[in-house]
């Protein structure tokens, strides 16, 4: 437990830049005997508290402004593997990666891999219904997950799912994956292996324009092939990239590079690559490399999976963003933002899903710098208003938090947004789990728990 | 229009203290009763008439529809663009999106191309307090907001009434194929099958066993075997057939077939769906084997892949009963006489906890009872 400010400040932020929010103490149980008690002490005293994994997050979701923070990167035991059923049981601490090494001898891997997957926990992944680049094949964190056994904030706990199979009743687990922190803490999940492809190839397309390669997207997507994943990035982070140590032999002169994947049973492998080359070319691709080896496939896959350190190399701070719109809309999106930026004078690199139409758009800058602090939320501002305009999600996979709550209303109706409150205050009639996130307080019927909790905390 | 006219009909049946039985096309709780209990209700709120596509851009590959929109009219028209539509309910395809995704029913394809809970992206419903509310979206991914998609998908109506849904469509694939896979029906052996499909070094789009009753019924021979599908392209196609021969006796099979399995089924008086593990998968479908060894007209069929096995019969129904409450793995029931009262596997401390919670769901979604009163058994 940490109670000295020095040491919360270790927790006042999370993987965004421009929040700081300091806990009044920080609890770590060590095992899930611990948190029960934990979560049961806190419902007792109607203490708030705010769930927290790696802290990698980029919504400012696991934020405790003068609240307790729990931290659950203490429990990393995988407790179970079965090969054979394709299933393991995890603890909420363990690492993504960490799973994935742990059952790799199986020939298996655990397929949700968001960039931060070598420190990011699966408690946070379940809270935060985390995707990642192999999502577009394989599905978000929600299609993996088939039991969580959970504490609620009264300290009782539940098992919702069933390994076994669906049940009578309604998808708790369906609810709880994605509630960011609002309706309890994990104590273990529950969650599929995906069986490693027999073949991969990985594909690198460059363009001279972002247009082409947006039209490249939509005919892959349309045709009958399904990427394991589809990703763009465009000049400004090729150049981060390649300026960096994860170079990657990006061509350094294009406007835009697809990275491909195409992985699965190897005998249709190669007519699915020609597909691939031959939709790339007619899109206006310059060249098509395949890579020829693993160490080249790494590499490639190296340059996208670190661009955001590359980019971070270069400005201070980086906002990493996140929306999603239709794939057909990507070119007229991609367009506008460029207008956006540069009419705020911000520096927008795009790196991101493009076979899910998740956009990345990246700003680098310094927080302590006001007016471009200012300029950058301006521009950010804009670029979620639009992705909302275009038919689009203000989230594709990074939630909500704190930092996309103003947008909610924009985007759901007063009635939706209600219902939300409501579903929440059936897993957590106080609101005591990680309150002020998600979902906008005006939106809500009733707000107690918060103020009056917090006098609890200064009283004891 | 049609989302404000269910809105002032759930308002008016509150006000009146009346209550709603929800009905599109009729497969579910159209007689008897549904979800396993009866829906003691007397008035019928119907989306038969509101149908139609709303929205379908096929480049973004997802469609928008209205509720009472019957599947084969969503399955033609994507067709048209050499798109597949990733719901296959049972019950056939008269059926209609609103029930689907209400029922959660998921057919054969479900292993390869998702459950009803994966593969829609957002849906309008009128809760029973009568508010229109507008949970996901229509991009394919999403996680603004607490997932109000995901809670009412298999409510059967009882959290809201669905009056549109989005749906994430995929590529039709360029080459598709159907065998029957020839199986010996022992609870070991079908153990092993099911390990052995699920490792092969592809995921075959369909698989279903299918028992001898229901075998002869779909005329692909007298005995059990597995109807399973292949898809991708040629070469992959060819070599996946290739991997299936190795593990038993491999014939063609019609490619209607998959149509068929799901209407054949209809009209039955109990229909239930027994799951364990894959690893169980034989075991499941040898204790109800035993328990419809007196009704041949029982047709029971499973998939391998999934590990579910689902017994359609009607009759006296008796030991079936018995042996469907039997034993370990989970129960979900989607036909049953209201005479026999109700069914349950081995109430556990935890199925009485989840209920709890799940009656206070529905005291926050429906607090009147308005909508499909009875369904889910937790209303008593």
């Amino acid at each position: 437990m940490l109670v000295r400010h020095g040491e919360l400040l270790a927790y006042s932020s999370d993987g965004l830049p421009g929040y700081t929010k300091v806990p009044s103490i920080a609890v770590f149980p060590g095992t899930r005997e611990e948190v029960v008690a934990v979560v049961r002490e806190l419902a007792s005293h109607d203490v708030p508290f705010v769930p927290r994994g790696a802290g990698t997050g980029l919504s400012g979701g696991a934020l405790a402004d003068g609240m307790v923070l729990l931290g659950l990167n203490r429990l990393r035991r995988i407790l179970s593997v079965d090969p054979v059923n394709q299933l393991a049981v995890v603890e909420p601490g363990v690492v993504n990666t960490v799973l994935t090494r742990e059952v790799s001898k199986h020939g298996m891997h655990y397929a949700p891999d968001p960039s931060s997957q070598a420190a990011c926990t699966i408690g946070g992944n379940v809270a935060e219904n985390a995707g990642g680049p192999h999502c577009l094949k394989y599905g978000v964190t929600l299609n993996h997950v088939v039991a969580i056994s959970a504490v609620l904030p009264d300290g009782e706990v539940y098992t919702f799912g069933n390994a076994a199979g669906e049940n009578v009743g309604y998808d708790l687990v369906g609810a709880f994956v994605g509630s960011e922190g609002c309706f309890g803490v994990a104590l273990d999940v529950t969650v599929r292996l995906q069986r490693n492809p027999q073949g991969v190839r990985t594909l690198l397309a460059d363009f001279m324009s972002i247009d082409a390669a947006a039209r490249a997207v939509s005919a892959i997507i349309a045709k009958g092939v399904l990427p394991a994943a589809l990703e763009m990035m465009d000049a400004a982070t090729i150049r981060a990239v390649e300026a960096s140590i994860y170079a990657a032999g990006y061509p350094a002169d294009a406007a835009a590079v697809l990275l491909i994947e195409l992985d699965g049973f190897e005998a249709g492998l190669d007519e699915d690559v020609a597909t691939v080359v031959a939709l790339c070319t007619a899109a206006g691709a310059r060249s098509v490399r395949v890579a020829k080896d693993e160490a080249e496939r790494m590499k490639l896959w190296q340059g996208r999976k670190k661009a955001f350190g590359a980019m971070g190399r270069i400005s201070p701070h980086l906002v990493v963003q996140d929306a999603v719109v239709p794939r057909t809309k990507l070119p007229a999106v991609l367009e506008r933002i460029h207008e956006i930026s540069q009419r705020h004078r911000v520096n927008v690199c795009n790196v991101f899903h493009a076979g899910d139409g998740n956009l990345h758009p990246n700003i680098g800058y310094d927080a302590h710098d006001a007016d471009e602090s200012a300029r950058v939320h301006k521009a950010m501002r804009e670029i979620m208003e639009l992705c909302i305009d275009e038919g689009g999600s203000i989230t594709g996979e990074h939630g909500v938090g704190m930092d996309k709550l103003a947008y909610m209303d924009r985007l759901f109706t007063a009635g939706t947004l209600r219902a939300m409150c409501d579903l929440r205050s059936v897993f957590d009639p106080k609101r005591r789990s990680n309150p002020g996130k998600v979902v906008p307080i005006h939106s809500c019927r009733e707000w107690t728990a918060a103020p009056a909790a917090r006098a609890a905390v200064a009283a004891q | 229009m049609a989302t404000e006219a269910a809105s002032s009909r759930v308002l008016d049946a509150r006000r009146s203290g009346r209550s709603l039985r929800i009905v599109a096309g009729g497969n579910w709780l159209g007689a008897s009763g549904g979800g396993g209990n009866t829906v003691q209700s007397a008035d019928t709120l119907s989306l038969a008439h509101d149908r139609g596509i709303v929205e379908y851009v096929p480049g973004d590959l997802t469609l928008t529809a209205r509720a009472g929109t019957p599947i084969a009219e969503l399955i033609a028209a994507v067709k048209a663009n050499d798109q597949w539509l990733p719901l296959d309910p049972w019950g056939g395809d008269s059926g209609t999106l609103g029930a689907t995704l209400s029922t959660a029913t998921a057919g054969p394809h479900s292993h390869a191309m998702g459950l009803p809970r994966d593969v829609a992206l957002g849906l309008e419903f009128v809760s029973g307090t009568g508010e229109v509310i507008r949970a996901g979206g229509r991009v394919v991914k999403n996680v603004a907001g607490f997932d109000l998609t995901r809670l009412v998908i298999g409510a059967w109506g009882s959290l809201g009434v669905i009056t549109e849904v989005t749906i994430r469509l995929r590529a039709r694939p360029t080459a598709l194929r159907s065998y029957l896979l020839g199986v010996d029906t022992g609870a070991a052996t079908l153990n092993d099958l099911a390990v052995n499909l699920r490792a092969l070094p592809f995921t075959p789009v369909a698989s279903e066993l299918v028992n001898a009753a229901l075998a002869r019924r779909l005329g692909v021979g007298d005995n059990a075997s597995v109807i399973v599908r292949v898809a991708g392209n040629a070469n992959s196609v060819n070599a996946q057939t290739a991997a299936l021969r190795r593990l038993g006796r491999l014939s063609d099979a019609p490619g209607d077939v998959w149509r068929r399995l799901r209407e054949m089924d209809h009209g039955a008086e109990a229909t239930w769906r027994r799951s364990q593990l894959p690893s169980a998968f034989g075991d499941t479908w040898a204790s109800l084997e035993r328990g419809t060894k007196d009704l041949d007209q029982a047709l029971m069929h499973g998939n391998p892949l999934r590990s579910v096995v689902r017994v359609a019969a009607s009759g006296d129904t008796g030991e079936l009963r018995r042996c469907v409450t039997h034993g370990v793995g989970t129960l979900a029931i989607e036909m049953f006489p209201p005479r026999d009262g109700p069914l349950v596997l081995q109430e556990s401390t935890q199925r009485r906890k989840n209920a709890a919670l799940e009656r206070r769901l529905r005291d926050t979604f429906d607090p009147d009872r308005v909508l499909n009163p009875g369904i889910m058994g937790i209303d008593a």
